[in-house]
């Protein structure tokens, strides 16, 4: 499985001034859920995109500090050779597709082909990634028929299919209605517990906060803090980053009611549950 | 889904041909006549291909092609008939028109061609699914990015003319003059289009990214969820048109030796 | 710098350029249509091609373009692939040469090019249509011409040029004004052979 290790990562855009990215360290362990948080322009896309290869490989740019997946350097392979081990969803489900296939079935094929799978292999991961994230039953559509949240959850089966170690999901149900997202969210989920390494920017914090094992929090380019979402969520300055916790850690947090064990506030529906029982329980 | 592609599979032995025979076939009906020099080669392939549709079961479909270049086929006739620079017997009037046996002779030999050429690639449009056609020269060799770039093609048009009819519907309701003075349905058109101009441009890049990470630049030898049909008889063909350039070429040059 | 401006090497985003722009070909053909305007407006597509990714870029559009009007709608267009290729090559010169950057450039590009177009497409209007080209306008100069006894290709150029001319004018100038309003970090993408800085 792949390990991601992240050293001293510095990017600035073509024709730009600023680092999107500055100074970033940290590394991700194989199967862990990282949420990825930040305000807007925080450099959260640009971070996904760097751990894909796509920066610096298709942007071009100036490239500071090395990624490792495994013993791959990121910038020294090529995209298409990364591909192979690490998957990217963007938000867009229109743009994902490739348009040139007929069918669900063949668009999901694509990243199969050029990888040059063998035909039986390439069927079953097919099949596979389609049971996976419950489109079976589109098989035969045409891909641009398919709702937002089914053409998200046929991008996603896209990448599964070709067997990456690493997932990275960004913003992937921000341009989708309530439905697509929920339907995306629970396929996220299945996904994270086949073991892959997830990595998923979010603006929902309830979700990010359930589903991450560390959230990473950026500000103007630089790496602020990595650690469990209690602690993050926990902080005192996250208005300063133009992050919103969880609505159930703010309420907790107005209510002092901290994690007696780990001394942080809850930060899912569950958490708060079992606190606000266990101080009941306290009182009696 | 809509389709600009005019294909239609009647399950015939055109559709399964492979389409290299077909392609061939075009050459030979475009090249034969024009190396013989002979109207009657025109015409010679005309019929063929008129049998060739017929036996396809897909002759019918030929007319909204047909009508395509028949509107400036009828100018032609028109044209040539009235003022070709040659013309000197009078053949018949309408009106105070009169029409020239010079000039109208001229025309039907542009007639002939016209049609040649459309009803051979109707052998091949009309029966050839376009996917299937590009993926049977990827796996012959033609670069693979290229076949997306053309298969993409037939997806984004019907995608365009969609786009067209959501904005035009959208700018009618908002009072958008589609007739009136020319000047006005000048001023029209730039709102109208460009904002799915920059649109689609902005589009690329994402469209690009998402490639990427599907192995679009990969250097592994590509393989198809579809497998390849074949048939016996097309080797057979290709060669029997083939020689049949290479004799009309031969006549060529010894006509022109002689 | 001349060797990338013919280099053969596109990256993604150039080739998935080049059906975007030929769905913009259609539809600036459908539009115009739709407006009953006397002008084609099918090459908006092409020409902002060449001025994005460069002659060879322009060109492949053109032929592209005219390869699949050829295999769905309209054999006989096939042929007239020649023309667009040389559009696309003739502006992707010019652009890299300078001339887009200001309207009076673009208004020179846009009188170079449908010259180039009718030098192009005489020829074979003349082989396969006789020289006509269907346009009422164009047409009707043409029969005017032959009746005065000028010589068909003068006719048949006349024919081409009446139409070409303000066409072209009218796409470049259009491509003129959407290049200016279009994002930095796009055009920047169609660059081809950019190599990345270090920043260690």
């Amino acid at each position: 499985m792949a390990r991601i290790v992240i050293e001293h990562l510095k990017y600035k855009y073509p024709g730009t001034n600023k680092l999107a990215l500055d100074d970033i360290s940290f590394t991700i362990e194989p199967g862990e859920f990282i949420g990825i948080i930040g305000r807007n322009e925080s450099g959260k896309s640009s971070l996904c995109q760097a751990i894909a290869g796509l920066i610096p490989n298709f942007y071009k740019g100036a490239y500071g500090g090395k990624i490792f997946i495994d013993d791959m350097e990121v910038k020294k392979v090529g995209v298409e050779e990364l591909c192979e081990t690490v998957g990217i969803v963007f938000q867009n489900p229109f743009n994902q597709v490739t348009g040139s296939k007929l069918t669900v079935y063949e668009e999901i094929s694509f990243g199969l082909e050029n990888m040059g799978i063998p035909r039986e292999e390439m069927i079953k991961h097919i099949d596979d990634a389609m049971e996976l994230l419950d489109i079976s039953k589109y098989r035969d559509r045409y891909p641009f028929d398919l709702s937002g949240g089914q053409m998200q959850r046929m991008a996603i089966a896209s990448i599964i299919a070709m067997k990456p170690e690493v997932i990275l999901l960004d913003e992937p149900t921000s341009q989708l209605d309530p439905q697509g997202r929920e339907e995306v969210f629970q396929a996220v989920q299945k996904l994270s517990k086949q073991g892959i390494t997830i990595i998923m920017v979010e603006h929902n914090m309830e979700k990010i906060a359930a589903y991450s094992d560390r959230i990473v929090l950026l500000e103007d380019g630089k790496l602020i803090d990595i650690d469990t979402p209690q602690k993050i969520f926990s902080r005192d300055d996250l208005d300063e980053y133009g992050v919103e916790a969880p609505v159930y850690t703010q309420i907790c947090r107005e209510l002092g009611l901290k994690d007696r064990s780990s001394g942080y506030y809850p930060i899912t529906l569950e958490e708060a549950k079992r606190i606000l029982s266990g101080d009941r329980k306290g009182e009696m | 889904m809509k389709s600009i592609s005019l294909y239609v599979d009647k399950g015939s032995w055109l559709n399964k041909m492979a389409p290299e025979s077909k392609i061939i076939y075009i050459i030979t009906a475009i090249t034969v006549p024009a190396l013989l020099g002979i109207r009657w080669a025109g015409m010679g392939f005309i019929v063929l291909s008129i049998i060739l549709l017929l036996s396809g079961k897909v002759l019918k479909k030929t007319l909204p092609l047909l009508g395509v270049s028949g509107f400036v086929l009828v100018t032609v006739l028109i044209i040539q008939g009235l003022f070709w620079a040659g013309n000197i017997t009078p053949l018949f009037r309408i009106g105070p028109a009169v029409f020239y046996k010079e000039g109208l002779n001229f025309a039907l030999g542009i007639l002939v061609n016209v049609i040649n050429i459309l009803l051979s690639f109707c052998v091949l449009i009309l029966t050839t699914k376009p996917s299937d056609m590009i993926e049977n020269f990827v796996r012959k060799g033609f670069s693979p990015r290229f076949g997306y770039v053309f298969i993409s093609v037939f997806q984004i048009i019907p995608q365009m003319t969609e786009t067209m009819n959501t904005i035009t519907d959208a700018q009618r309701s908002r009072g958008m003059e589609t007739e009136g003075k020319l000047w006005v349905r000048i001023k029209a058109f730039i709102p109208l289009i460009s904002p799915v101009i920059m649109s689609s441009l902005i589009n690329t890049k994402e469209r690009a990214l998402a490639l990427e990470v599907r192995g679009f630049n990969s250097k592994n030898k590509k393989t198809f969820l579809n497998e390849q049909v074949k048939t016996s008889a097309d080797i057979y063909i290709q060669i029997a048109l083939l020689l049949g350039i290479a004799a009309a070429l031969i006549w060529r040059i010894t006509v022109w030796l002689g | 710098m001349s060797k990338k401006l013919w280099s053969l090497k596109f990256n993604t985003a150039t080739l998935v350029l080049i059906p975007a722009a030929i769905g913009i070909n259609y539809l600036g053909k459908l539009f115009a249509s739709l407006l009953k305007l006397p002008l084609w407006l099918d090459a908006i597509g092409t020409c902002l091609a060449a001025v994005l990714g460069g002659p060879i870029i322009g060109a492949v559009c053109g032929a592209v373009n005219n390869i699949i009007y050829g295999l769905t709608l309209d054999p006989i267009s096939t042929v007239y692939a020649l023309t667009n290729i040389g559009i696309g090559i003739v502006v992707g010169i010019l652009a890299y040469k300078g001339f887009m950057k200001n309207l009076k450039g673009a208004i020179l590009t846009g009188i170079i090019v449908g010259i180039v177009a009718v030098i192009i497409s005489t020829p074979l209007n003349i082989y396969y249509w006789g020289g006509t080209t269907g346009n009422v306008w164009g047409d009707a100069l043409y029969a005017w011409a032959v009746s005065q006894n000028m010589p068909m290709w003068l006719a048949s150029g006349l024919d081409e040029l009446v139409v070409d001319v303000p066409d072209k004018l009218a796409v470049v100038i259009l491509v003129f004004i959407i290049q200016k309003s279009l994002p930095k970090n796009l055009l920047n993408l169609f660059h081809n052979n950019e190599e990345v800085e270090s920043l260690d």
